[in-house]
């Protein structure tokens, strides 16, 4: 080998001889950033408020040495709530970037083309119409799988043409919300919360099994997302590449869309439909690293502080509690939408 | 002039039990495409290492699916494509990859890559999960923006390139992947007559320094010009190969493309010429 001074090698995180990953340090200053914003996010949803703690309380009711009326604001009240709120955005965030880099279009995302509200449809009739029978979870997951393949099937295409992935979703969805609304008026017609948690999406008094739920997930996906990261950015490339490249082309994406539908339906059983996070998240995350590829790491952060921040504003605005963060992302999120399709229709991509 | 280097010997040569083993690649009783009309049937081709093989042939006679299965892109009907002496699909496609590249030919480039972190995604063959660099790389890369003359504009996006830079930009991944065979699908379609010239000399050149090139072109004067060998398909099948100079006739382009013409000598190079004849009223 020549030994000319090797051109600037990158930054590397080395272990002995057998890792050797590139660092790079835009993402993994905008990643300190966002983990920092989202401690910030978490410490202000435990502190603001009439039931705050007070900040300089925080530390001693965190070791479990607060009084009873703090303990109960952050074991009962708002710590699940944050938890749930954090590892849900997450996997959202996660879910929509892998589904937008199959689908190579920010708008294929799947709270978009209906995923996220199958899931729902599919959560609301386990936990209403057959309580006990079947776990939320599965419903959600069996809602979201029918939605997807619903959709890649009436477009003829499978998950190929951004712009009839949009038409089947949105109708997809319509179809999936009226069922989920329909089972919610003839169960429990008398409780709009049960509409909102099925139907919108709510944090509203979330146990720490929904956090545990949805943190096993997400911590399961965790290594799957390892291996995919890298097939995925070579796929966004044209699949002919990608596997001349090396990689299974065909494997990855259906890797990609099953890990998407089961981060997705795990959300919506924990948190129900919460719109736009998926969306919003990995655009954002893209702007900020700068990095071509899912950035999936980056989406998972921005997802997660994201939903926090909702569901910090939707706790301490003047209507209350009572206002689902699901509302409050999609009135954000709708705004962002509008924009996407106007940007994608100008480009000619629909 | 076909025989460059190592030669391709070996017509029924094993690989088995010390003998040499064959070099280069060779498609045998290759069929593909689906249905009872397949785009290429039953077709036998060889590729002997070092040589600028050029396909060509009118649309739709199978030469870019020739070309996808010869690259393991597409999966034979029934045949095989023998890489060294090896059926690709038996291959770990990581190993195949790192022997030879295919540039397609509407590659997407993602949203916002530089000319450089594409050049760089053709290294992905050498790496593994836990490996994402090796110490190759810079030199890989850096050799490779050399060459497509990219180097100033390492950093510059992709989406912002001329479309002769950008084609160059692809040729540099696909160089970066350090392969000895290279696999070229209309590498210079979309592009004006500078920038094909300015193409083909640079796969005339990595030629030159050692690789095996093969390219599916349109045009028969460049096909002529640059390859040392040119293979002819029509309707799936491979009509006629092997050097320009013996292949390219007036009786061949009447044949395969059923266009009346004189074939003269480039009055540059000597290559073969087609000038269609115009046509009577």
């Amino acid at each position: 080998m020549r030994t000319a001074p090797a051109r600037s090698a990158p930054p590397l995180l080395r272990l002995g001889s057998a890792v050797a990953l590139p660092l790079r340090p835009r993402p993994l200053l905008w990643a300190l950033l966002l983990l920092a914003g989202l401690l910030a996010a978490a410490a202000s949803t435990l502190v603001l408020g009439r039931l705050g703690i007070p900040l300089a309380d925080l530390p001693t009711a965190l070791t479990g040495g607060a009084e009873p009326t703090q303990d109960f604001v952050l074991r009962r009240l708002r710590g699940p709530r944050l938890a749930v709120a954090a590892g849900t955005g997450a996997a959202l965030g996660v879910a929509g970037a892998l589904f937008q880099s199959v689908t190579r279009n920010p708008l294929g995302s799947p709270d978009v083309i209906g995923l996220g509200a199958g899931a729902g449809a599919g959560a609301a009739v386990v936990a209403l119409v057959l309580p006990g029978v079947v776990p939320v979870p599965l419903g959600a997951l069996l809602g979201a799988s029918a939605a997807v393949l619903v959709v890649a099937g009436v477009t003829g295409t499978g998950l190929r043409h951004p712009g009839r992935l949009i038409v089947a979703g949105i109708g997809v969805a319509a179809m999936a919300s009226a069922f989920t609304q329909f089972v919610v008026s003839v169960v429990a017609r008398d409780r709009a919360s049960v509409l909102h948690a099925y139907v919108n999406g709510s944090l509203g008094a979330r146990s720490w099994d929904h956090a545990l739920t949805i943190w096993l997930v997400v911590a399961l996906a965790v290594p799957f997302l390892v291996a995919l990261a890298g097939p995925i950015a070579l796929s966004e490339m044209g699949d002919e590449l990608a596997e001349s490249l090396g990689s299974r082309a065909g494997r990855t994406r259906t890797a990609a869309v099953v890990l998407s539908v089961v981060l997705s339906a795990a959300a919506v059983s924990v948190a129900g439909p919460i719109a736009f996070v998926s969306l919003t998240a990995p655009q954002i995350a893209r702007r900020l690293s700068r990095v071509p590829g899912p950035n999936l790491a980056l989406s998972a952060l921005v997802g997660a502080l994201l939903l926090v921040l909702a569901d910090l504003a939707v706790q301490q605005s003047p209507l209350g509690d009572g206002l689902p963060v699901g509302i409050f992302t999609m009135a954000l999120g709708g705004v962002y939408l509008g924009f996407l399709l106007v940007r994608e229709w100008r480009r000619g991509v629909l | 002039m076909i025989e460059k280097g190592r030669s391709s010997v070996a017509e029924g040569a094993t690989a088995a039990g010390g003998a040499p083993r064959e070099r280069g690649l060779r498609a045998e009783r290759l069929t593909l495409g689906y249905g009872a009309d397949p785009v290429v049937r039953d077709l036998d081709v060889e590729v002997p290492e070092g040589g600028f093989t050029v396909v060509v042939g009118p649309n739709g006679c199978g030469k870019s699916t020739l070309l996808k299965a010869l690259g393991r892109v597409v999966k034979p009907v029934s045949g095989r494509v023998l890489l060294h002496g090896r059926d690709v699909r038996a291959q770990r496609a990581r190993a195949v990859a790192r022997e030879l590249a295919l540039l397609p030919q509407s590659p997407i480039a993602p949203e916002g890559i530089t000319v450089r972190a594409l050049a760089a995604r053709g290294r992905y063959p050498h790496h593994t999960l836990l490996r994402q660099w090796t110490p190759e790389d810079e030199e890989a890369i850096g050799r490779a923006l050399e060459l497509t003359a990219l180097t100033d504009l390492a950093d510059a996006q992709v989406g912002a390139l001329s479309g002769g830079q950008r084609q160059r930009a692809w040729v540099a991944m696909v160089l970066a992947q350090d392969t000895g065979i290279v696999l070229l699908d209309e590498p210079t379609t979309f592009l004006d007559i500078a920038h094909q010239y300015e193409l083909l000399e640079l796969f005339a050149d990595l030629h030159r320094r050692g690789r095996t090139v093969v390219a599916v072109l349109h045009d028969l004067a460049q096909a002529a010009r640059f390859a040392t060998r040119l293979v002819v398909m029509s309707a799936g099948r491979v009509v006629a190969d092997g050097p320009p100079g013996e292949v390219l006739t007036a009786g061949l382009v009447l044949d395969v493309f059923g266009l009346p013409c004189d074939v003269v000598p480039d009055p540059r190079t000597g290559t073969p010429l087609v000038i269609p004849h115009e046509r009577r009223r």
